[in-house]
């Protein structure tokens, strides 16, 4: 494919976004978006931290269930697609920021911080600096809410490797990504003190949503 | 202690297989790497992490002794990255705050390629981390000798098409061209497969070396001269009049696709494919303050400094491949695309959707 027809095809990245997401994961998408606004938003009123919102689909159910949303992302294309699906509204702040700028955010303030398929896309040295800014930004109770791709154990394990070659094609094509399954998701979330509970695994184990609780 | 006869032989596959397959992402592992034996002081370089470029990177830097911060850009090289969005300040920021070469080193300075310009803003990003960005020379080579002297030269500044760059960029478009006509043919004429791949080959080596230099009407001229050289072939070889047919057609076919999008391949520009390249960089006079960092960027030398009267004149805006660069980086927005009807794109725009014309072509949504 010549490289121009790659780059336009990619250009429409943020109005593709999700119907490629549902083709990637085979329609399990939204159950886990659900899943992660459940988790997040345990009263109206929480204070939620939402670090790459991409084009807004968890943004809208964290703010269906009465939450005050921050969603941060780095991509202006993903954020403009995120406004147009949210009528303007006090309670929700957009910011093109990266996620390693959290740290300019005030401390203690959120209820939850959420990362829905974003961990994935980074290394692992901003993942462990994401994290360990994510629980200074946490409220005493606060919990980290992070669903992402992981890599299952055993023949699941071997599975995913055969599936993930087609697959990251079709990641780069649709989407422009090339994240890679996180061995320990739980693990990295403990590594910053939080006290871990896992809450639902979809596609056979290899999306998997985990809630990383601070103490009181 | 030199490497064992083992890796050198895994270094060269990977060399051979990623300059064969550079079209596509080649991801490294992002992080801070020591080249030598770095201390405190050492200079800082940042790149892209494109296994290909860091290999040669750290390969260039042998004997030196610096940091080198590998940046998240999706296994992109420099300049494509920089122009489509991969390699822009966040990435920056990102790789800059998390990689702890900030505990490592006492100053705040840090080298980026200079191709890097189209994507980074380098005010944005001390503003946000305060580290000051410099853009070092285009090709690494140039490296050792630039941190040795602290200047970037003149030749340092300008992007070069080698030989040796020509022959890369002939072997990255043959490579999964000849494969797939080659398997293509197996399925229809198998004793044609070799002879196929052989063409598309040939025809890459001359699009890369010749191509660039046959004017105006260049995609005519090639396409028309590979069909009369592939009858000339067949007919030599005593060729049926079908054969003869069948060259000539995939002859046609292949110089287009390997002509196609020349422009995203080379530091050339191709010049017709697209109606977005009637935008042309304009320039404000009265806006320039002499800072010159459109000039510090420039690939291809396009600006000459007028030092008397703290000014830049856009001397030489025929050689203009129209980057965006130094529209990026120019802080007094004196630079910026027109049309000939004088419609404008203004530098926040070029900036925020990487409307430069290398990367992102889209413009009317804006």
């Amino acid at each position: 494919m010549s490289s121009l027809a790659l780059m336009r095809w990619l250009e429409g990245r943020p109005e593709r976004y999700d119907a490629g997401m549902r083709v990637l994961t085979c329609g399990r998408i939204a159950r886990l978006h659900a899943a992660v606004a459940e988790a997040a938003v345990r009263s109206a009123g929480d204070h939620v931290l939402e670090i790459g919102c991409g084009t807004g689909t968890v943004t809208t159910l964290l703010h269906a269930r009465g939450a005050h949303v921050t969603a941060i992302d780095q991509a202006p294309e993903m954020l403009e697609q995120a406004r147009l699906r949210l009528p303007d509204d006090e309670s929700i702040v957009w910011i093109e920021q990266t996620a390693a700028e959290i740290d300019r955010l005030p401390p203690s303030r959120f209820d939850a911080v959420v990362l829905c398929l974003c961990l994935s896309d980074m290394s692992p040295n901003e993942r462990a600096f994401v994290l360990r800014e994510a629980v200074l930004r946490l409220a005493p109770g606060g919990r980290v809410v992070a669903a992402d791709e992981v890599r299952p154990n055993g023949w699941r394990g071997w599975l995913q490797r055969l599936w993930r070659i087609p697959q990251a094609a079709l990641g780069w094509l649709l989407v422009g990504s090339l994240s890679r399954p996180i061995r320990d998701l739980a693990g990295e979330l403990q590594a910053v003190g939080l006290r871990v509970s896992g809450a639902g695994t979809w596609l056979l184990g290899t999306l998997e949503l985990v809630v990383g609780e601070r103490e009181p | 202690m030199s490497p064992s006869l083992g890796l050198r032989v895994r270094d060269w596959g990977l060399e051979i297989l990623q300059t064969a397959f550079r079209l596509l992402p080649w991801p490294t592992e992002p992080g801070l790497r020591s080249i030598g034996t770095p201390d405190e002081s050492s200079p800082v370089l940042l790149t892209c992490n494109y296994a290909l470029t860091v290999r040669r990177l750290v390969a260039t830097l042998e004997g030196c002794d610096a940091w080198l911060v590998v940046a998240p850009t999706a296994g992109i090289n420099v300049w494509c990255a920089a122009a489509g969005g991969h390699m822009s300040t966040h990435q920056i920021v990102s790789a800059l705050k998390t990689s702890g070469v900030a505990e490592r080193v006492r100053h705040r300075d840090v080298i980026l390629p200079q191709l890097a310009a189209t994507g980074v803003l380098a005010l944005e990003v001390f503003r946000r981390c305060r580290w000051r960005v410099r853009f070092g020379p285009v090709s690494a080579s140039d490296l050792p000798a630039y941190l040795a002297s602290g200047e970037k030269t003149d030749a340092m500044r300008r992007i070069r098409f080698s030989l040796r760059d020509r022959l890369e960029m002939a072997a990255s478009w043959a490579a999964p061209t000849a494969l797939v006509v080659g398997g293509g043919a197996l399925f229809i004429r198998p004793e044609w497969a070799l002879p196929l791949m052989g063409l598309v080959v040939a025809m890459a080596v001359l699009v890369f070396n010749v191509y660039d230099r046959l004017g105006p009407r260049r995609k005519t001229t090639f396409a028309l001269g590979a069909s009369v050289a592939a009858l000339a072939v067949t007919w030599l070889a005593g060729g049926a009049a079908a054969a003869l047919a069948t060259a000539a057609i995939a002859a046609c076919f292949v110089s287009a696709l390997l002509t196609y999008d020349y422009t995203g391949s080379t530091p050339i520009e191709g010049g017709s494919h697209f109606e977005e390249r009637r935008w042309t960089i304009a320039f404000d006079l009265e806006r320039c303050d002499g800072i010159f960092r459109c000039w510090e960027v420039c690939p291809e030398a396009c600006f000459e400094k007028l030092e008397s009267e703290r000014k830049v004149a856009l001397a030489h805006d025929d050689r203009c491949i129209r980057c965006g660069a130094c529209i990026v980086q120019c802080p007094q927005d004196a630079l910026f695309f027109e049309d000939e009807a004088g419609a404008r794109i203004e530098p926040d725009v070029i900036r925020k959707y990487k409307l430069n014309l290398l990367g992102r072509r889209s413009i009317d949504a804006h």
